[in-house]
């Protein structure tokens, strides 16, 4: 029993953090925002990376990661409000792929040379497909309808929460990062306004939020890599958890900036819409919620304090 | 990642299950804020210790069986699975008892911590003055060093266990004229000594849990202090630390309130609202989420780490998913939540646990220093109004 994250994994998303935090500000946002949306070269940045390749064997020219270094890879495509589809692609896509033995594109796949967004049922609109482009809150999402002929695989919809929720908790960190800073710096009365217990309590309770989201997270993320019976459950808790926190974290970041936080001159807004986006998508808050009360009240998983990792 | 236990770890369970289901008492006990309630759970105290179960991650010589942090939450799994009572111990094994390991002389690890794994010595906190609550660095409880001895002279109070505890331990001002966090040194007291008046408060349940504890001229060996003199500040932010973090509440207690929340609802049926049913089972997540992150901790301090500020975000949580648990609770008992007894005739013990959950927000530094340690050490925030 040892519930520390695997060191290479954490190692690759800190080289991974560092990396979007150079080159995918929020400058790089308000380009893609002013027109495209997508841009060859960041993509090009994150093939190079290796990242196409995470979750694709070695022996396809991938890194053969688990689902569990994936996930911390998708929190930091979370905290740099990444745009691109990497984890459609390269992070759901492609366990789906390997585990039902269609490997034929996995190469390309991690060449970097197919982008793959998979439908699925519970998903009325995609990002990144074919088809008459939606408007979305989110500037930077590319949403299109859904084909009605999606698959309703439950491996692909975990893969798809999980892979959400994990953006979520990155958003949502983000977005505290960003309150804290400017409430470091934002003075009244003659302060930052960050001395103020008022803002201070704020931002503690989104620290409270995300310290009792992430190992649900990392809960979740290993029960899939385990293939667990109850996954799904853990999938959905991390889902629910995760898209509450988020919420918290735009809702305190916004009170916390004021009017700035009103403004689409302020880079919170990208963050926050893509939180309100991804919260619905691969099974909203209460398709998840009644996963888990099935779960916990209907009898099936083993309650109380001998079953911690039931 | 490993999270499979170990066949080792299986095995101590079921030897811990075992035990607990052929000693625990079948009986609730009385409240051990009562007198009458508080020899019964030291007897049980004693009971644990006469199978070597007082602290199970204490070194051998000191009463323990050696045993790391998992299996200490293992332990405390089915400890509170087993319904097993409060401990009367807590502020000596999980408080003091660190404390003294990390900070303690040999002499004083032998003489202090045999007794208090065996449950002869239960030991009772003493922080808080009257106009020393949130602000701790406030105290003024005087300790003038005479020859050998520290004479105390002063005032503590909400010191928790001291109506019938045997012994005490507090922070105490030793350097005359010193201000705040400096001049403090870190004593343990016998509370039956000579000067020392206890008088036990009502609390909100109606029963003398915490005392005033008032000192005239008691006489206190320099034997029983614990570091240096003047180094109390240090010691007693460690023993806060131990307090809100890892020991004081393992998340055993809470996954077990969580189940029988769970059971509550089901009895209920279709009385509970839609609301109320979504309630019970987010705090069913809360109680997992707070053992998962209890593990994550555990594991990093079993491989050298340590936990810092991140104690008041345990403390944060836990308290207020138990008080919201225990609400919930209140909700589905409806009319019978006013009942000490229950109509089936069994003790209404989500009331008291109710009532006892209001208090852990509280104790421990309150949430609000909570927050503030969070938003300033964890987060960054600036300081203001305190230099």
């Amino acid at each position: 029993m040892d519930f520390r994250l695997p060191p290479e994994s954490v190692e690759l998303a800190e080289a991974v953090r560092a990396y979007l935090a150079g080159t995918h500000g929020p400058d790089v946002l308000r380009q893609l925002d002013a027109g495209g949306n997508r841009d060859l070269r960041i993509w090009q940045g994150l093939v190079e990376m290796g990242l196409t390749g995470l979750l694709v064997p070695e022996s396809e020219g991938g890194l053969g990661m688990t689902l569990l270094g994936g996930a911390l890879i998708a929190r930091e495509c979370g905290r740099a409000c990444l745009a691109e589809p990497l984890v459609d692609t390269a992070l759901v896509a492609v366990p789906w792929l390997i585990a039902r033995g269609e490997t034929g594109d996995l190469a390309a796949i991690a060449a970097g040379e197919k982008l793959v967004a998979l439908p699925h049922a519970v998903n009325p609109w995609i990002a990144d497909g074919e088809g008459d482009e939606l408007a979305s809150v989110d500037p930077l999402r590319n949403l299109v309808a859904a084909p009605e002929d999606a698959s309703d695989d439950p491996l692909l919809l975990d893969l798809g929460a999980l892979m959400s929720a994990a953006q979520l908790v990155g958003l949502a960190e983000a977005m505290l990062d960003q309150a804290v800073a400017y409430a470091q710096v934002r003075e009244q009365f003659g302060h930052a306004i960050g001395g103020f217990q008022a803002i201070k309590h704020k931002l503690a309770d989104v620290a409270v939020a995300l310290e009792f989201v992430r190992p649900v997270l990392w809960r979740a993320a290993r029960a899939m890599d385990d293939g667990l019976a109850s996954a799904p459950l853990h999938v959905s808790h991390a889902k629910y958890a995760a898209t509450d926190a988020a919420y918290l974290a735009a809702e305190s970041a916004i009170q916390v900036h004021g009017a700035m936080g009103y403004t689409y001159e302020v880079d919170l807004h990208f963050w926050m819409k893509r939180a309100w986006a991804l919260a619905g998508a691969w099974g909203d808050r209460n398709f998840h919620y009644h996963r888990i009360e099935d779960a916990a009240l209907g009898g099936v998983h083993s309650l109380g304090p001998q079953h911690t990792f039931a | 990642m490993d999270l499979a236990y170990s066949p080792r770890q299986q095995a101590f369970r079921q030897e811990v299950r075992e035990w607990l289901a052929a000693h625990a008492p079948a009986e609730r006990l009385v409240t051990l804020e009562r007198k009458d309630g508080f020899d019964q759970h030291v007897a049980w105290e004693r009971e644990l210790a006469s199978g070597n179960w007082g602290m199970v991650t204490w070194p051998t010589e000191y009463g323990g069986r050696g045993l790391d942090l998992i299996e200490w939450l293992i332990f405390e799994e089915e400890y509170w699975a087993a319904g097993a009572p409060l401990r009367a111990n807590q502020n000596g094994i999980f408080l003091l008892g660190p404390t003294i390991m990390e900070f303690g002389s040999d002499e004083q690890k032998t003489r202090f911590l045999p007794p208090m794994a065996r449950g002869e010595v239960i030991w009772a906190q003493a922080w808080s003055e009257p106009g020393a609550g949130s602000d701790m660095a406030a105290i003024k409880t005087t300790a003038r060093r005479d020859g050998d001895h520290y004479v105390i002279n002063g005032q503590k109070t909400w010191s928790s266990r001291a109506s019938f505890a045997d012994w005490g331990f507090g922070l105490f001002r030793t350097e005359e004229g010193s201000q705040r966090h400096k001049g403090l040194s870190f004593l343990l007291f016998d509370l039956n000594a000579p000067g020392i008046t206890r008088r036990p408060i009502r609390q909100l349940h109606g029963d003398p849990g915490f005392a005033e504890l008032f000192f005239d001229d008691v006489r206190v060996p320099v034997g029983n202090r614990i570091a240096g003199e003047g180094e109390g500040w240090k010691v007693a932010m460690a023993t806060a630390g131990f307090e809100r973090g890892l020991m004081l509440r393992s998340p055993g207690r809470f996954q077990a309130t969580a189940a029988r929340l769970v059971a509550l609802l089901r009895e209920a049926g279709d009385n509970a609202s839609p609301g109320l049913r979504e309630e019970v089972v987010r705090l069913w997540m809360g109680a997992q989420a707070y053992a998962y992150n209890t593990y994550q901790v555990a594991a990093r301090i079993m491989a050298g780490g340590s936990i810092g500020a991140e104690a008041s975000l345990n403390k944060i949580f836990w308290s207020e998913l138990d008080r919201a648990m225990h609400r919930a609770a209140m909700h589905l008992l409806g009319p019978a939540a006013e009942l000490q007894t229950l109509p089936d005739g069994r003790a209404n013990e989500w009331l008291e646990g109710y009532i006892f959950s209001l208090s852990g927000p509280i104790y421990a530094g309150s949430n609000e220093i909570q927050r503030n340690i969070t938003a300033e050490r964890l987060l960054g925030l600036p300081r203001v109004g305190a230099g």
